[in-house]
Parts: C-alpha cells; structure tokens; sequence
C-alpha cells in the first residue's frame, strides 16, 4: 500500500496509527519530555512521508519509521545540549522530571533517568531500547546502523556507569 | 550481569512516563493533517539493457554496411595498386642511360657538341 501512489496516503495512515504510540515511547525515553516527545514523533512521519520514495519495502516499516525517529530524537538532544551551553544552569533532569505533571515516577526513579541522561548518546539510546523496551541486539542494530557487537559494548557499559552512579549514593 | 541486576531489583522496568488524556486517539489524526499532497514522482527516461544492446547491434550493423556500400575514393584499387609498385620499380635502359652519361669525359662531350 506505502508503495502504491493510489494508496499510499491510506497505507501511511494505517502505519502511524499501527506503529504511532510504539515511536512515541521509544522518543519519550530518550528525550524524557512529552513536548519534545510529541515534536518527535510529528517531524518523524513527516520525513518518513516526503521520504517515502526512499523506503523500498526492503526494511520493516517499523524498523525503517524506528531509524528515523531515533535520529530525530539524538538530533534534539544535541540542539538541547548547545542550548543549555549558552543558557543559564538549568535544574537537575530529576528534580524537572518530578515537576513534570507527565511523569509518574518515584524519586528514585527520576534519579535513574538522571542518570541515564548523563550517558553519550548511543549509550543513552542503547540502554533506553534495551532495559526498557527489551529489543534484541539485531533490532537495535538495525535501528541504528551499528553493529551488535559495538551495541553488546556499549550496554554493558552504560549498566556499569549507571550502578557506579547509584553506588556512590548509597 | 551482576550490575543490571542490581539495576532492576532497585527499580524494575515500569515506565514512569504519562501522557495528555486521549493523546494517542488524537495522534494519528494530527500527523495526517499535516503531512502535504504529495506530488508524482518525476518518471525517469530509462532504456532496459536489453535495449541498449539491440540499439548497439543496429549501429554496427548500420556502420558495416555503410562502409561496404559506400565508394571510398580514399581506397586504392587492386589495379592501381599494381601500377604504382610496376612504376616504382627500376627501368634497365633508364639505369644504362644515365650511366653512360655520367661516365662522359669532356672530349665526349665537345663531339656530342660539335654534332649540332
């Protein structure tokens, strides 16, 4: 259907409302606010829209909608970092989080995000897809074009900065 | 892994995160409005290989036959090439005039002189 130009706008939708709320978490967990999640997300179909000559049909929908979010998401934290560089000190990411009237969590659990975003970015987003969403190291490879032996490296990694940083707490 | 462990024994795996009330029914709606139409891709003038290797035969073909049919001045005939290797090879009677003219002394010459 996303290839035929007869259907392709019935086809699209079809796929945002199969695979909308899925991108969504995978982008929340790495850009932790809902309006940034939301830009995301809304930015990713429409790439993936304008870009649709692009896909082939070679990838899963999914898996090809995933790489673009994800990208999209690492390119606003960038922003967001050089933003922060020129702007006054900005509260820690667990005190925003707690004040955050979308976010849910304990205490505890807005430190574990704090402690997530104080990793690189692949790190960040290879342990965000891996504790949290539980995808295997083929998907994530996939997703973001790396191999699963570099993304094994870098979780294992990332689990180890995140204990040492709740360690040192204890 | 002893440290991931450690991980989810202190926190699990819950999502902490929420969203607006009735945010996914509205998402999709709200990326379909602003997506654009979009336009039909440009079609590409293309030719199959097959198609470029019949075009290639003709145009040999084509050649071969022009540079059959074609008179070409440039091209020597058979006969004329015979007459230019029979001009090009040395007269005796040309070789014994000359000799007998070169061996000429001047008594010789004041006779043939003297002679008109």
């Amino acid at each position: 259907m996303l290839l035929n130009p007869e259907t392709q706008r019935q086809g699209f939708e079809a796929a945002v409302r199969q695979y909308g709320e899925q991108l969504y978490w995978q982008v929340r967990k790495i850009v932790l606010t809902h309006d940034d999640a939301d830009d995301v997300v809304q930015n990713t179909f429409l790439k993936a829209w304008n870009a649709l000559d692009n896909f082939g049909g070679d990838s899963k929908v999914l898996t090809w909608l995933s790489r673009i979010a994800i990208n999209e998401a690492l390119d606003l934290l960038r922003k967001n970092k050089r933003r922060l560089t020129v702007s006054d000190e900005e509260p820690s990411v667990a005190s925003s989080l707690l004040a955050d009237p979308y976010f849910d969590g304990t205490e505890t659990e807005a430190l574990l995000q704090e402690a997530i975003a104080q990793l690189p970015d692949v790190q960040r987003t290879v342990f965000q897809l891996r504790y949290f969403e539980e995808l295997k190291y083929s998907d994530i490879s996939q997703r973001l074009g790396t191999s699963e032996g570099a993304l094994k490296a870098s979780y294992h990694i990332a689990v180890k900065k995140i204990s040492e940083f709740f360690k040192l707490r204890d | 892994m002893e440290e991931e462990k450690y991980i989810s024994d202190k926190f699990g795996r819950r999502n902490p995160f929420t969203v607006p009330e009735g945010y996914f029914e509205q998402l999709t709606a709200q990326v379909m409005n602003q997506l654009p139409e979009r336009r039909p891709k440009a079609r590409r003038v293309w030719m199959r290989p097959v198609w470029w290797a019949a075009a290639a035969v003709c145009a040999l073909f084509v050649s071969t036959a022009a540079w059959l049919v074609i008179p070409n001045e440039s091209k020597p005939s058979q006969g004329q090439v015979a007459e230019v290797i029979q001009q090009s090879q040395p007269d005796d009677a040309y070789f014994d005039a000359a000799a007998d003219y070169v061996m000429l002394d001047n008594q010789e010459i004041y006779a043939c002189l003297s002679d008109y």
